[in-house]
């Protein structure tokens, strides 16, 4: 019949021009710049704040949930909201690009007596808040003894179990006296993305009950202050503060250069994408996916680096595949063992992370001075480190040329990237472990495994052999990664593994209730620093909790030796500032974790930022790595004084 | 008198029951589960840097388990938390603390209503008079080609029709902000500005929800209508002379309306679990995304808050539709 509707052409219409619409938002096609605003309408104002004086970046831990209150020594406060990255300065922040303390309103290192029960900070002189009183160590010391007096402070319990008394010596030095040695005890202080802070006592001193106080508006020693908040919890502006050369940063590094700096939540990724496409967002962290579209769509946006892998690939942190060693068969080394040989480290890391690892063979990740101090000394052993196969034969596990292999597999795929040496060493690193699914199922056989009629892995017992890894639900995370690498890694190999998604991985892995899990296997060091006390005190035996109580450590493998509880008791018994001998000693920890390979490390944390240079340049990326690159760091303020407006240029 | 005997007294004794079977439910499930708040905190801080010795753990818990009220059997905390509602105080957020729940709710709630009651109303109306209109007209050609919009439009996820929204009219031709309830820097008060701007910023969310919220309603009226048009007694009205306006009024709607107000009264009470894909795409605030942290968290008494709501929401909606529907259908009656 004329003029009636024909489904068919209708939907083939809709559909073609919805897709045409899409492809062109997409760039896949172009689109007419007269459907596009300018981007004038946008240049002057973002919001209430003149755009070319603002930086606008994502908060990383979501909306906040208690806006109006700044009471970071209670609960959970949602720090990176500007808290401990622009207000805040600490006694010291680490920096891990390059492993330096910074000093923030300490002006040097603490000073231990010899058996480690006392210690002396030395403060920054002409530091003031940022209401202008003077900072002095009238304030540290009521910091500490407020902590010890109220049970509701995050740190009551370490300052109770650990402070005799802290006193102040005169304005700037304090001195603490402790309840038993401990050459750490100073970490609390050291910032790594939280710590132990300072409030002012001209403020606190006033409340009833602190930790009911909010603490609104904040008042700290860096160079911004509060400007303002949304109620719900969307965006936490900063100003910088008019006496920012009394902030630590002004002192150490000049003047911070954008006058408002916002954290604005975003819950979803895409929407992300556009603001920084619209330039309404200076700052994303994005998936691996969500940062190729973006700099697929962006002419001003940026990467990390300049070239693939593009990721920032120095974050302190190393991932991989942790084993619950309380539950059989992952109690036996052997089978610890045959589960590492049986992946392919090429294949994983590009199901992965897209090839974009930087691989490290022991549990900390390869970055700032780990692999000059730790990795690169560690090559020679690892060579020669050998486990025993059976009937009296070894085998050496290393290949020290498994980063060069994932670099050349990287570039058999097209992407394009330099050939040198420093370039290959820096960005996928020395070497990992080989893959050999022969010497894998000779380990195995050996502990009483069989293969099936079906080609698949038997328990000793003859049942089929079955590896549930739990992981968390948001499949982009290096957790998640990780185990869909490993997954798939060892179902090649024969073995009926499966991804166990959960929300609750956090409680069942603290009460062992896990065959494999991940994300951390070994802890984040104090933010690269050279001190690897914290990695490998979460192995101390003392932790361990039967399966059913909760871990005491936040490590979940419920593994120790006495050797690691040996290297352990000796790195608490050495000066935390005494770099030879603690790397030493952290090498032997290190060595006792792969010898026992209580979880398998495979790649450093990537972060996937992309910065947009349309009002803001000088972004630390990696051809000039001044500073940490997440603005959720609390290093980020020292950023602020080294980036510049892109009208300069 | 027999009415009040007969149905309304067991009527309200079904409603509280229903209600405290609800809010006891509630109570004992997150409890169930693995999910302990404690842990679920002290992994926060131990993930965002604070100190905590591992050697301290248990005391660190056990400060934690008598902040939040969590000392004492179950059956104890059950009978404080009766104590607390009946106060009209749902106690304070676990992973908030020391924020009262109420606060947390009272923040969250008028963005939920504003959206939620505005677009459920506005989805309801213009679903159900297109709906009716194309279900009589059934074989008007506009009548096809709303019910094909209609049919293309519903099987759509919703993620990606909002998101195509945002896509179109927040990016390609930007009338619509990208994210958030206002603008930055714009503080809630009662002026003209800053109720045009979360106007502004609410377009898209309501326009998503209207959308695929009013296919719905437009397809389920359409059906309804065209299977009432069928019934005999219209067929008899039209041969008995009965002009159309009152056939399609009196005759048609208003018999196909009956699930509609039933439909309508759910879909009131569901408002307030919130529409946490519309809070996530559009960076809304609302109790949606209030609701599902609690629920990682297990923030034992921020769930029991916002689901009360819910519970109350939903048994007092049906508990109205029940009262006034012989107002409605004078086939009804309670005697």
């Amino acid at each position: 019949m004329a003029g009636e509707i024909n489904r068919r052409e209708f939907l083939k219409t809709l559909s073609v021009g919805s897709g045409a619409f899409l492809l062109g938002a997409t760039g896949l096609i172009p689109i007419s710049e007269s459907l596009l605003k300018t981007d004038e309408a946008f240049a002057a104002q973002v919001g209430t704040f003149p755009r070319e004086e603002t930086l606008i970046a994502r908060i990383l831990t979501g909306r906040v949930g208690t806006p109006d209150n700044f009471n970071q020594w209670v609960g959970w406060k949602w720090q990176d909201r500007g808290i401990q990255n622009l207000a805040d300065e600490p006694l010291w922040s680490v920096d891990f690009v390059t492993g330096e303390i910074i000093n923030g309103v300490a002006s040097g290192d603490p000073t231990y007596n010899a058996d480690f029960t006392t210690l002396t900070v030395p403060l920054r002189e002409g530091v003031a808040w940022s209401d202008g009183e003077p900072f002095t160590a009238a304030d540290v010391v009521y910091t500490v003894e407020t902590l010890m007096q109220y049970s509701g402070f995050n740190a009551h319990s370490f300052f109770v179990d650990n402070v005799e008394s802290v006193t102040a010596l005169d304005d700037y030095t304090v001195e603490f006296v402790l309840t038993q040695p401990n050459s750490r005890f100073h970490t609390t202080f050291l910032d790594r993305w939280g710590c132990t802070r300072i409030f002012p006592k001209h403020i606190f001193e006033q409340q009833e009950d602190p930790t009911l106080f909010t603490f609104n508006p904040y008042v700290g020693c860096g160079p911004y202050q509060l400007h303002s908040f949304d109620p719900q919890g969307s965006w936490t502006a900063w100003e910088k503060r008019a006496d920012w050369d009394k902030s630590p940063t002004g002192i150490m590094y000049g003047e911070p250069q954008p006058r408002y700096i916002i954290f604005q939540y975003f819950a979803d990724e895409g929407a992300q994408i556009l603001a920084q496409l619209t330039h309404q967002l200076d700052v994303v962290e994005l998936s691996a996916d969500g940062l190729k579209a973006l700099l697929a769509q962006a002419d001003t946006s940026r990467a990390y680096q300049p070239t693939f892998p593009f990721v920032v690939n120095n974050d302190p942190a190393i991932t991989g595949i942790v084993y619950n060693t309380s539950r059989p068969p992952f109690d036996n080394v052997d089978v610890r063992w045959a589960l590492t040989l049986a992946i392919e480290i090429v294949e994983y890391t590009s199901i992965a992370v897209d090839s974009s690892g930087t691989l490290s063979p022991v549990h900390i990740p390869h970055l700032g001075p780990y692999p000059e101090l730790y990795i690169g000394p560690m090559q020679e052993w690892l060579r020669e480190f050998t486990i025993d196969i059976g009937n009296g034969e070894t085998f050496a596990p290393y290949d020290p040329d498994a980063a060069r292999r994932v670099a050349e597999y990287a570039r058999s795929r097209g992407y394009a990237f330099p050939d040198d040496d420093d370039f290959i060493l820096r960005t996928f690193g020395y070497g990992w472990y080989k893959y050999a699914p022969d010497i894998a199922e000779r380990l195995l056989v050996n502990n009483g495994f069989a293969r099936g009629a079906d080609n698949m892995w038997l328990l000793p017992d003859g049942t089929p052999w079955r590896i549930s890894y739990m992981t968390g639900t948001v499949l982009s995370n290096h957790d998640a990664r990780n185990a869909v690498a490993a997954v798939q890694q060892w179902r090649k190999f024969g073995i009926d593994a499966t991804v166990f998604n959960t929300e609750n991985g956090a409680d069942l892995g603290s009460v062992g209730d896990f065959d494999v899990e991940t994300v951390w296997p070994g802890r984040e060091p104090w933010g690269a620093g050279p001190d690897l006390y914290r990695v490998l005190d979460d192995w101390n035996s003392a932790y361990i909790r039967p399966v059913g109580e909760r871990a005491q450590s936040s490590y979940h493998s419920r593994w120790s030796t006495p050797t690691m509880d040996d290297v352990i008791r000796r790195l608490r018994e050495t000066d935390p500032f005494d770099t030879d001998q603690v790397v030493s000693i952290g090498i032997e920890g290190l060595q006792e974790a792969v010898r026992q390979m209580p979880s398998t490390p495979t790649y450093g944390y990537i972060g996937f930022v992309g910065w947009d240079e349309t009002y803001w340049t000088n972004w630390p990326g990696s051809e000039n790595p001044y500073c940490v690159p997440y603005t959720h760091w609390p290093n980020f303020k020292y950023m602020t004084p080294f980036l510049r407006p892109a009208g300069e240029a | 008198m027999n009415f009040l005997k007969r149905y309304l007294l067991p009527r309200m004794i079904s409603y509280f029951l229903v209600i405290w079977l609800g809010i006891t439910v509630v109570f004992f499930i997150p409890r169930l589960t693995p999910n302990d708040p404690v842990i679920r905190m002290i992994d926060q801080m131990r993930a965002r840097g604070s100190t905590l010795e591992p050697g301290a753990m248990d005391d660190i818990m056990a400060d934690l388990t008598r902040m939040y009220g969590l000392e004492g059997s179950w059956i104890e905390q059950y009978g404080d938390m009766w104590g607390r509602l009946i106060r009209g105080d749902f106690g304070v957020s676990f992973f908030q603390f020391p924020t009262p729940v109420s606060q947390l709710i009272g923040n969250a709630l008028p963005w939920t209503l504003g959206l939620l009651l505005s677009t459920t109303a506005i989805t309801w109306i213009f679903g159900n008079i297109l709906g009716g209109i194309a279900g009589y007209y059934t074989r008007k050609r506009w009548s096809r080609v709303l019910d094909t919009v209609a049919m293309v439009i519903r099987p759509l996820p919703y993620y990606i029709f909002a998101f195509t929204l945002l896509l179109l009219f927040a990016y390609l031709v930007r009338w619509f902000p990208i994210t958030g309830g206002a603008s930055l820097g714009a503080l809630p008060s009662f002026t003209w500005e800053y109720i045009m701007d979360v106007l502004w910023h609410s377009f898209l969310p309501a326009l998503s929800l209207i959308v695929l919220g009013g296919v719905v309603v437009f397809q389920t009226m359409k059906l309804l209508v065209q299977n009432v048009n069928a019934e005999s007694f219209v067929q008899y009205a039209k041969l008995g002379g009965v002009t159309e306006d009152r056939i399609v009024g009196k005759y048609i709607i208003r018999n196909a309306m009956l699930p509609q107000i039933t439909g309508l009264a759910l879909s009131f009470g569901q408002i307030f679990s919130g529409a946490l894909i519309t809070e996530i795409v559009f960076g809304y605030p609302g109790l949606g995304m209030l609701l599902y942290r609690a629920i990682l968290n297990g923030d034992y008494n921020l769930i029991m808050g916002i689901t009360i709501l819910s519970i109350v929401g939903i048994t007092t909606a049906i508990l109205v539709v029940d009262l006034t529907y012989p107002l409605l259908d004078p086939r009804i009656r309670y005697v």
